[in-house]
């Protein structure tokens, strides 16, 4: 058994796309499989490739850097990135304030019910102070500030992660350097050609413009919506684009802010929605929209006007997924795969979830269907949530215009529904496998946006309403007494630096 | 807003056990109101139950010792399985996991690559504490402190369920539920809607209600008799339809662990408690007679007997439903699966948990009754899936019922699960389901699943810190099981039952 499992095993891989993303599968590739030979063909990735593009990140990020043996300072020390905390969401529901999606806990349990529970009773009591006044973490990016999580669980700054704004130049030259550092081996040229083998349909080499073949074992593909071979396999697509009706997007860099805000706005506009995104390197300005309600110029004119900087050509968005990102001997990552607007940002983490399970799931280079099929179902299972998540948003929406009535009064996926169901009635959620956002960060879309339930858990009886009131104001006072002794978010970069210059 | 009325009809464990965590968890929000009657006996199913048990307790306000005190118990860190993949095999279903946990990549990954790459390790079950301490029979409470080895084990409770239900009976007594004896005789329903709107006794009284939970057992009173909720058979995977169940003196060791020894035709329990030891042959009445089943577990047991003899029947399935109207069944009378891996009372204590999660108002709302049978569903549709691998991975052909089991077609969902873990011993992640990897990974190498490869990660380390990393985790975990007390001892000082048997 041994000696035919040597011969099976996966020994070449090829990388094919030059950016961060193509960078990133071959670093980890060789940190955790150090056995593959790992090529890269640095393609430069297209201008439509969005987890390239957006410098936005989760926090799964974080967690990704670690996994490679990267150190936490790494990025922002050595690849220019600074912090984020969450978004705020400005319009999305009419006459409602803003609202602070931050990768927190929301409050804190007590009693035997959950803290939302809580919440939900005052607020069909009367007017109560909004849900995120109780995550720390939106607390601090409202006000500009920044800071680590405490370790020690009890501090109420302890249960908040954060994500990272890329520098679009230092940040994949420094995922390049740590791919060549682990072993992986570069490739420079053009592809011309994929040629498929005839009897089995697996890649059997792909042609370079110098007149070379380069031949593998398993073929990544991290070219973009254009999956220059993943696509040349099979053209599946499911389409997402009833439930997310943005068709294009525009993206226009200003010069960046003195003291960038850890906060990113995602403002609601008549067709479709906008965002500002302030890192150190500069400022993101971008509008999604719907090509059917506005034309390129007009929105390009309304950009231009917001941002002060001229936008990019359109990009052309086609949201949806491959059923089988995973074909053969081929592996579609990012937005091969799949195609999502940035709106919480999913895109680099949906390809970072995609290189971990990658990793984890390496089959033998006959690629057996029995693990190509665990993998896609859960690639499925984990990019159709994030798909529901996005959707939420558009449709808990009150807004007006056309736009938003229209995809309002499309019947949402199966699974939303469902979700939204079971919230609605009594502010269940419901369990999925494979889920991008945690309970309070749907929770802080679902609230955030006016979505109460109709009646409370019968669980929290046991708590008198003006129990909660107190503890809730108690939370509420903790969190305004840490936030102003807090760094701001240049001062928190400053400060790293001078701790890493000694 | 005025209580509901809750009927619960039948005692017994699942009755008990709905009616103490209503009348505790939601005062105010209902009355409950049980009905049962002495002269039904109750089948007192599940003597061995699972960790989430102790969750269940922990809400009611239950302390432990107090508890197995009571209940006679005895404590359970796992299931020794005997002769399941092979005629003289034997392993160990631990509570726990096996090495020290942590890490993305499964401890038995890097025990597959060695074993593969011809060097010889341990078995698995040496890194596991909860099959340790079994084997060695010791017990100690696990520790809290997650980065310590003695935190890496769970443990649930072997117990006379005749005695959990009196003993839950105080507590929901004692928070306000009531109790009518009585043989229920009609049911009333709403000619409108269908609901059923009272049950009345052989004395002529009725008891009215809003909401009515069904534990009436195999009978199935409401959900079967009543509105004729169509059941999903699953025997033609499950073959098992009867038991033959007698009780013993408990002789020599009482053990932390449940003993399933497959017997020619289904297999045999042994669930030792404080005072007996019970005993019961599951199997299936295609191929074995009453009379022969009771004779082969006469034959097979040790200890003087209590009791004769006594059969059970049932069959492998569920209630399409498990809520209809405003009817829940919780327990068998909403589905049954064979004892193997101890899940009855789980599956009663998940009804109840969605219960109270659900629990409805004045208008039971449709959402909350679509939710409560998709949650039930899928517990009954994995476990399942788990129980049927024990008959299908199996190297038997001993009897023409080893031989059936051996080679029939078994669903989908099972069929690419095992699939997967003979490529490279990869678990499908179930985060929310009861038994988690390790449970799979146990049963799987303990009967015989091997993988043919093994997660490619685990080839980073080099072989020498491997082995010598495992050499001394064998030999912190044989440490530490045995510094902790016999198990015998610990019962006799933690929790020594009140009167004897």
């Amino acid at each position: 058994m041994t000696a035919a499992n040597t011969a099976d095993r996966m020994r070449d891989v090829v990388v094919v796309g030059g950016g961060l993303l193509g960078w990133s599968a071959a670093a980890a590739l060789r940190r955790k499989i150090p056995a593959l030979r790992v090529t890269v063909v640095p393609l430069p990735p297209p201008p439509d490739a969005l987890a390239e593009r957006i410098s936005s990140t989760l926090p799964s990020i974080i967690e990704f850097h670690r996994d490679i043996g990267m150190s936490d300072g790494d990025a922002p020390l050595r690849a220019n990135c600074s912090f984020r905390l969450g978004t705020e969401f400005q319009h999305w529901n009419g006459p409602l304030p803003s609202y602070v999606h931050a990768y927190d806990r929301y409050g804190q349990p007590f009693g035997t019910a959950s803290f939302h529970v809580h919440w939900v009773r005052q607020a069909q009591a009367g007017p109560t102070p909004p849900f995120d006044h109780y995550s720390p973490a939106a607390a601090i990016a409202r006000a500009g500030r920044f800071t680590l999580p405490e370790t020690d669980p009890a501090h109420p700054l302890a249960h908040f992660e954060y994500g990272l704004a890329l520098d679009p130049v230092a940040y994949p030259q420094m995922m390049r350097a740590c791919a060549l550092h682990l072993g992986a081996i570069e490739r420079q040229g053009a592809v011309e050609g994929v040629r498929i083998d005839g009897e089995t349909g697996f890649i059997a080499a792909l042609a370079l413009d110098d007149g070379s073949e380069v031949k593998a074992d398993l073929f990544v593909d991290c070219t973009g919506p254009r999956a220059l071979l993943r696509g040349e396999l099979d053209q599946a697509f499911e389409d997402w684009s009833t439930w997310l009706p943005c068709d294009r997007l525009l993206l226009a860099d200003a010069p960046p802010a003195a003291d960038p805000s850890p906060l990113d706005r995602a403002i609601a506009h008549g067709a479709g929605w906008r965002w500002i995104a302030q890192s150190r390197s500069r400022t993101s300005h971008g509008f999604a929209y719907a090509s059917a309600e506005i034309s390129d110029d007009k929105a390009a004119r309304t950009l231009r006007g917001h941002a002060a900087a001229d936008p990019q050509a359109p990009i052309a968005l086609r949201q949806g997924r491959r059923p089988q990102p995973w074909l053969r001997n081929c592996v579609a990552l990012g937005d091969a795969a799949t195609m999502v607007e940035p709106l919480e940002w999913t895109n680099l983490h949906l390809a970072h979830s995609a290189i971990d399970r990658l990793v984890a799931m390496m089959p033998d280079r006959d690629c057996a269907p029995v693990e190509l099929w665990d993998y896609n179902r859960q690639c499925a299972a984990e990019s159709d949530r994030v798909r529901d998540f996005l959707a939420l948003h558009y449709a808990a929406s009150n807004r007006d215009e056309p736009f938003w009535r229209q995809v309002r009064d499309i019947a949402p996926s199966e699974s939303l529904a469902h979700t939204m169901r079971l919230f609605a009635e009594r502010g269940r959620l419901p369990f999925y496998e494979d889920e991008t956002f945690t309970r309070d960060s749907w929770l802080a879309v679902l609230l955030g946006q006016g979505v109460i339930p109709r009646r409370t858990d019968p669980l929290i009886d046991s708590v008198p309403p003006g129990q909660s009131e107190q503890a809730m104001a108690a939370l509420r006072d903790g969190i305004s007494r840490i936030v102003p002794a807090l760094p701001t978010h240049a001062e928190f970069l400053n400060h790293m630096q001078r701790q890493a210059a000694r | 807003m005025a209580a509901r009325r809750v009927v619960i009809v039948g005692g017994g464990t699942a009755g008990w056990m709905t009616a103490a965590a209503l009348a505790k968890l939601l005062p105010g929000r209902c009355d409950v109101h049980l009905v049962e009657s002495e002269a039904i006996g109750i089948v007192g199913v599940g003597e061995a139950t699972l960790p989430h048990i102790r969750s269940f307790n922990e809400k009611l306000g239950i302390d432990e010792a107090d508890f197995m005190a009571a209940t006679r118990a005895t404590f359970k860190l796992g299931i020794e399985f005997v002769d399941w993949g092979q005629i003289g095999d034997s392993y160990i279903h631990p509570f726990g996991t096996f090495g020290p946990g942590g890490g993305d990549v499964d401890f038995h990954q890097f025990w597959l690559r060695l074993r593969q790459q011809g060097i010889n390790v341990p078995d698995l079950d040496r890194f596991s504490m909860a099959c340790t301490m079994a084997r060695m029979n010791r017990f100690a409470l696990p520790s809290r402190d997650s980065r310590r080895l003695d935190s890496t084990f769970g443990y649930a409770y072997q117990f006379d369920a005749t005695l959990y239900a009196p003993y839950l009976r105080k507590i929901a007594e004692g928070m306000g539920a009531r109790r009518t004896e009585g043989r229920i005789v009609t049911v009333h329903r709403d000619g409108e809607t269908g609901d059923v709107t009272s049950v009345q006794l052989e004395s002529g009284e009725k008891i009215e209600g809003d909401l009515f939970v069904d534990c009436s057992g195999f009978v199935s009173l409401l959900l079967d008799k009543t509105l004729g909720v169509p059941f999903q058979d699953w025997s033609k995977w499950l073959l098992n339809d009867r038991a033959t169940a007698m009780p013993c003196r408990t002789e020599g060791q009482v053990t932390p662990y449940t003993g399933v020894i497959a017997m020619p035709y289904g297999w045999r329990w042994r669930i030792p408690l404080q005072h007996r030891t019970g005993n019961g042959y599951v199997y299936s009445s295609q191929f074995l007679s009453d009379e022969d089943a009771a004779e082969a577990l006469i034959g097979a047991v040790e200890g003087e007997r209590i009791a004769e003899p006594r059969v059970l029947r049932f069959k492998a399935g569920r209630r399409e439903k498990s809520w209809v109207g405003n009817c829940v069944g919780v327990g068998l009378a909403s589905g049954f699966l064979e004892p193997l891996e101890s899940t009855s009372i789980y599956l009663i204590q998940a009804a109840i948990t969605a219960l109270l999660e659900l629990f409805p108002e004045q208008h039971i709302s449709a959402v909350d009754r679509d939710e409560f049978n998709r949650l039930i569903d899928l517990e009954y549709d994995r476990i399942r899936d788990f129980l049927i691998l024990h008959y299908h991975a199996t190297k038997r052909s001993d009897t023409p019922y080893w031989d059936y089991v051996r080679t029939m077609d078994v669903p989908d969902s099972l069929a690419e699960k095992m699939d997967l873990f003979r490529r490279r011993g990869r678990v499908v992640k179930y985060r929310e389901g009861v038994f988690l990897d390790a449970s799979w990974v146990a049963v799987y190498l303990g009967q015989r699943v091997i993988p043919q490869g093994h997660d490619l990660r685990a080839d980073a380390p080099s072989a020498e810190s491997l082995v010598a990393g495992m050499q001394k985790l064998v030999g912190e975990i044989q440490g530490l099981s045995s510094g902790m007390e016999e198990h015998g001892a610990y019962l006799r000082r933690y929790c020594p039952m009140t009167e004897a048997a």
